[in-house]
């Protein structure tokens, strides 16, 4: 106080070099973390793509064709002279100061080992002026709609896969019974009874549900023949996603559209399933893959079609991919040595072995994904029902209000809890106690869950608490019943918060490998678990083992190929949750 | 008149048609039914195996089980690498594992564990490992040690300086990486080297080879022991002493260890399976295909680093199995 009214007779001059040591301080702690994060993750991506082994020539190749074309649309949509002029700019003075730089250091420092100028270059300057450029092109009409076709394309792909994984644990052969006497009609009824505003048809629905759960898994045992696998897909998932990909568009662009956007994908992917089928690959995968890429491309295309806007950005997934044949072309007519990626296809759908180059993550991967996915729905209902409960229920004052305090305390102070002391309670509760198993992927999972639980509930709180209470109080007013305030105002105001609190929780969870160690997770298994009581390894668990083998294969590239595979994935997830609380937050 | 004709035959072409299509699409979905029980049945092989243990026999056991997994693709095995001493407490003799791995034999009080558990075992040998003591490789000044050093430096009340080891060594403090205490290689180390002295408290305990390594690469008055894989596969990055038991310092090798010749440092290393779960066929089967493997020179040397067991062993090996198995079934 002294100091600040040191001058307080008038307007005198107040030292600023506090506020500006400030700035730069807190400036310096943004860029330490990140640079730090940065650095690693550029050594863990290089020695994945065994990176330090391309050639300049092939880095030129894959850059003239796939990045600058890249660039260049972005760019056009952008259609803006000074982004033009600036992103050239720091492309063509990034390219003399990065290699005026690392060759300095190089002589006069010290080595800097497995980078080359090159490949500095491409993750100093490349890759940071292509996600610039990315973000101001998507701002365009064109960019935008380049970027959304090549989402729901990589989107379909990602959830395609998650489906297909899903289905490896879950009986399809349920399935194919519960959505056929249960869900199916269940979702007529209930469109019927919207359509004819009937609500008795609507409120029967979810009875004729439930007793449709309950024929299929009592007739599970008794019916004796199914239909494969493939039809079961087709008829269970791929049909009802192309349906509803054609009443979206049917309302808008007339029933001849809505046919073509059902139908094209739909005959596309039962073609491709059972092609694949034929030729020894999974066809089911295959035709969850295709149709949910697929339809949503298709919505897409006609949307954009109809809007007549942007149609030039639909060329963007047809020039990423040219460019990657071209480049590929190139690069075998004049014969320069490519790298040999660690992180290949066979990586991803291979066994672990003890040969570094035939190592594979499949079996851990899919342990990873199903416990991930229990996690999710488990901590997601038990951490909003336990908040809502807290927040909503429980009076603020008197004993028990003194209780709702102690417990809110002690929830907090879970979070702080070892994740191997969850470890050990799983290993004696739901192992032993209840008998689920050691080491299998529903003890696993409801492990894990207890262990994001005090994240999701604490953040799912603050969401519910930052809902204002004037929006209660109005829905009070109207005469609106405590469930109904809750249902129809608190939670979908509270949503998107409650979903990044468990986003962030589900990114602890799928990285803690002490808690599995602990439940007796196995450290290597040969084949994907087959349900949910069959022992499984997660991702963590094998990357930390193979980072113990002595081969040094093991410890860079292999180890390296799987971390970026659960980043990979671990974006995939987040992305997903992002998407659909960006939705809630429109709605709300 | 052309025009109905032309319809006739269009017709008859569209009946055929559909039901030429009829019938095909009957014909595939024929082909298209699966059984509810999902078996493929057969005398094939098949069911779970869960194997824990030691660390030490990890690579060398999950290296035969992948062979076998290829070879039947019903049979789901499982492998974790616990410890020798917190596989048998905590998987093994409660029930809830198959076989346990150890780089040492079962001590008394686990098997009195497991006998309270109602878990019978049989001991079989793996393979032997040569426990390989390493130093940095800039550390010229030595090149072996006598197993009396090497007491000295890792008992429980040990010297500190290099110096006081031997006189001709330097003037410098001793940095000591060594195995956890829930490892087999901790157990045989003080069996073998220290016996009643114990093993000191002053150095950086791991379950992880490479932790070892890195800390013993990182100083040159670093001392470490570990198990023979580690330096076999990475024998640029760290010194391997000779180790002198009374007849001159032998250096650790396949040769030096499977001709008796490392002592006291070359140990065999043990599975145990249940003999509960031998009573199952593709347990059974498995354990026998163990123990064709153990004498794979190529599998067991090359790949892992260890040394092959040899003809004889094998055979006895097989012998206590077929008994065992015998037991189980019979």
């Amino acid at each position: 106080m002294a100091t600040d009214n040191a001058n307080a007779g008038g307007f005198g001059e107040v030292s600023r070099v506090r506020g500006i040591v400030f700035e730069y301080l807190s400036f310096g702690a943004s860029v330490f973390g990140l640079v730090a994060l940065g650095v690693l993750l550029v050594y863990v991506a290089i020695d994945a793509f065994d990176l330090a082994n391309a050639s300049p020539e092939w880095l030129l190749t894959y850059f003239l064709t796939l990045v600058v074309p890249f660039l260049a649309f972005c760019l056009y949509s952008a259609s803006d002279r000074d982004v033009t002029r600036r992103a050239l700019g720091a492309l063509g003075g990034g390219l003399v100061a990065v290699a005026a730089l690392f060759t300095a250091v190089e002589a006069f420092v010290a080595p800097i080992p497995r980078l080359n100028w090159q490949l500095a270059y491409l993750f100093v300057v490349a890759a940071p002026v292509s996600a610039y450029l990315a973000y101001v092109g998507s701002g365009g009409r064109v960019g935008a709609v380049g970027f959304g076709l090549l989402g729901r394309l990589v989107g379909g792909v990602a959830i395609g896969l998650a489906v297909g994984t899903l289905f490896l644990v879950f009986d399809p052969l349920l399935w194919f019974l519960a959505y056929t006497l249960g869900v199916l009609p269940a979702v007529g009824l209930y469109a019927v009874g919207r359509r004819r505003s009937t609500p008795r048809a609507q409120t029967a629905a979810v009875p004729v549900a439930l007793a449709g759960l309950i024929a299929a898994v009592v007739l599970r045992d008794v019916v004796a023949t199914y239909p494969s696998d493939l039809i079961i897909y087709l008829w269970t998932v791929a049909v009802p996603v192309a349906a509803a990909g054609g009443l979206l568009v049917a309302g808008r662009s007339g029933r001849t559209v809505a046919a073509l956007v059902a139908g094209l994908p739909l005959a596309a992917a039962a073609a491709g399933g059972f092609l694949a089928a034929g030729v020894g690959l999974p066809g089911p995968t295959v035709l969850l893959v295709l149709v949910l890429t697929g339809v949503p491309t298709a919505v897409y295309v006609s949307r954009v079609a109809d809007a007549g806007e942007g149609l030039a950005g639909l060329g963007l997934p047809l020039l990423l991919g040219a460019g990657a044949i071209a480049g590929a072309l190139i690069v075998e007519a004049w014969g320069v040595p490519a790298p040999d990626p660690w992180l290949d296809g066979s990586f991803l759908t291979a066994a672990p072995s003890r040969t570094p180059v035939e190592a594979g993550l499949y079996p851990a991967i899919v342990g990873s994904v199903i416990i991930i996915a229990l996690v999710a729905v488990l901590s997601f209902a038990l951490g909003v029902g336990t908040s809502v409960f807290l927040e909503e229920y429980t009076p603020e004052s008197g004993a028990l209000g003194t209780l709702t305090r102690i417990l809110q305390v002690n929830v907090a102070n879970l979070a702080a809890v070892p994740s191997v002391v969850y470890g050990l309670l799983g290993l004696g509760l739901f192992a032993n106690l209840l008998g689920l198993g050691i080491g299998t992927a529903v003890t696993a999972a409801l492990t894990l869950s207890l262990l994001i639980l005090p994240i999701t509930i604490i953040s799912a709180q603050e969401a519910i608490r930052s809902v204002p209470d004037d929006l209660r109080r109005g829905s009070d007013a109207m005469g609106a019943t405590r469930w109904q305030t809750t249902k129809n105002v608190v939670l979908p105001e509270a949503m998107p918060g409650i979903l990044t609190g468990t986003i962030l929780a589900l990114g602890r969870a799928i990285g803690e490998t002490a808690p599995l160690i602990m439940i007796g997770a196995a450290t290597t298994v040969f084949r994907a678990p087959d349900s949910l009581f069959s022992r499984f390894s997660a991702m963590p668990m094998q990357i930390y083992t193979w980072a113990g083998f002595p081969q040094a294969d093991f410890r860079y590239g292999v180890v390296a190929a799987g971390v970026i595979t659960l980043l990979l994935i671990l974006v995939g997830m987040n992305g997903t949750a992002i998407l659909l609380r960006n939705r809630a937050e429109r709605g709300s | 008149m052309a025009s109905s004709h032309d319809a006739d035959t269009a017709g008859i072409t569209r009946r055929k048609s559909l039901s030429a299509l009829a019938g095909a699409g009957a014909l595939a979905l024929a082909g298209c039914t699966q059984s509810g029980n999902g078996g493929d049945g057969g005398d094939e092989l098949s069911g779970p195996i869960n194997i824990a243990g030691s660390s030490t026999v990890f690579p060398l056991m999950s290296a035969v089980m992948e062979d076998f997994a290829a070879e039947h693709p019903g049979v789901d095995p499982d492998i974790s690498s616990t410890g020798s001493g917190g596989g048998f407490s905590n998987f093994f003799c409660t029930g809830d594992t198959d076989f346990n791995n150890a780089s040492r034999p079962i001590q008394p009080e686990e098997e009195e564990l497991c006998a309270d558990n109602g878990v019978e075992f049989v001991e079989l040998i793996a393979a032997t490992d040569a426990l390989t003591v390493v130093v940095n490789p800039e550390a010229d000044w030595i090149d072996s040690l006598t197993t009396e050093e090497l007491a000295q430096i890792w008992k429980s009340d040990p010297v500190q300086t290099w110096d006081e080891v031997r006189d001709e060594f330097p003037n410098e403090e001793i940095e000591r990486f060594g195995a956890a205490d829930t490892s087999g290689t901790y157990d045989y180390f003080i069996e073998a080297i220290l016996e009643d002295e114990g093993h000191t408290s002053e150095y950086q305990a791991t379950e992880q080879d490479n932790t070892i390594a890195q800390g013993v690469s990182g100083s040159e008055y670093a001392i470490g022991y570990f198990g023979f894989a580690y330096y076999f596969q990475n024998p640029d990055q760290l010194k391997a002493l000779g180790i002198d038991d009374g007849d001159g310092p032998v250096e650790p090798s396949l040769e030096t260890a499977s001709s008796g010749e490392y002592t006291p440092l070359s140990r065999p290393l043990f599975t145990y399976p249940s003999i509960s779960s031998l009573g199952e066929e593709h347990i059974a089967e498995f354990a026998r295909y163990f123990v064709e493997q153990t004498t794979n020179e190529e599998l067991v040397a090359n790949d892992v680093g260890y040394v092959p067991a040899t003809e004889e062993t094998q055979e006895e090996q097989m012998q206590k199995l077929e008994d065992a198995i015998e037991q189980a079934q019979g």
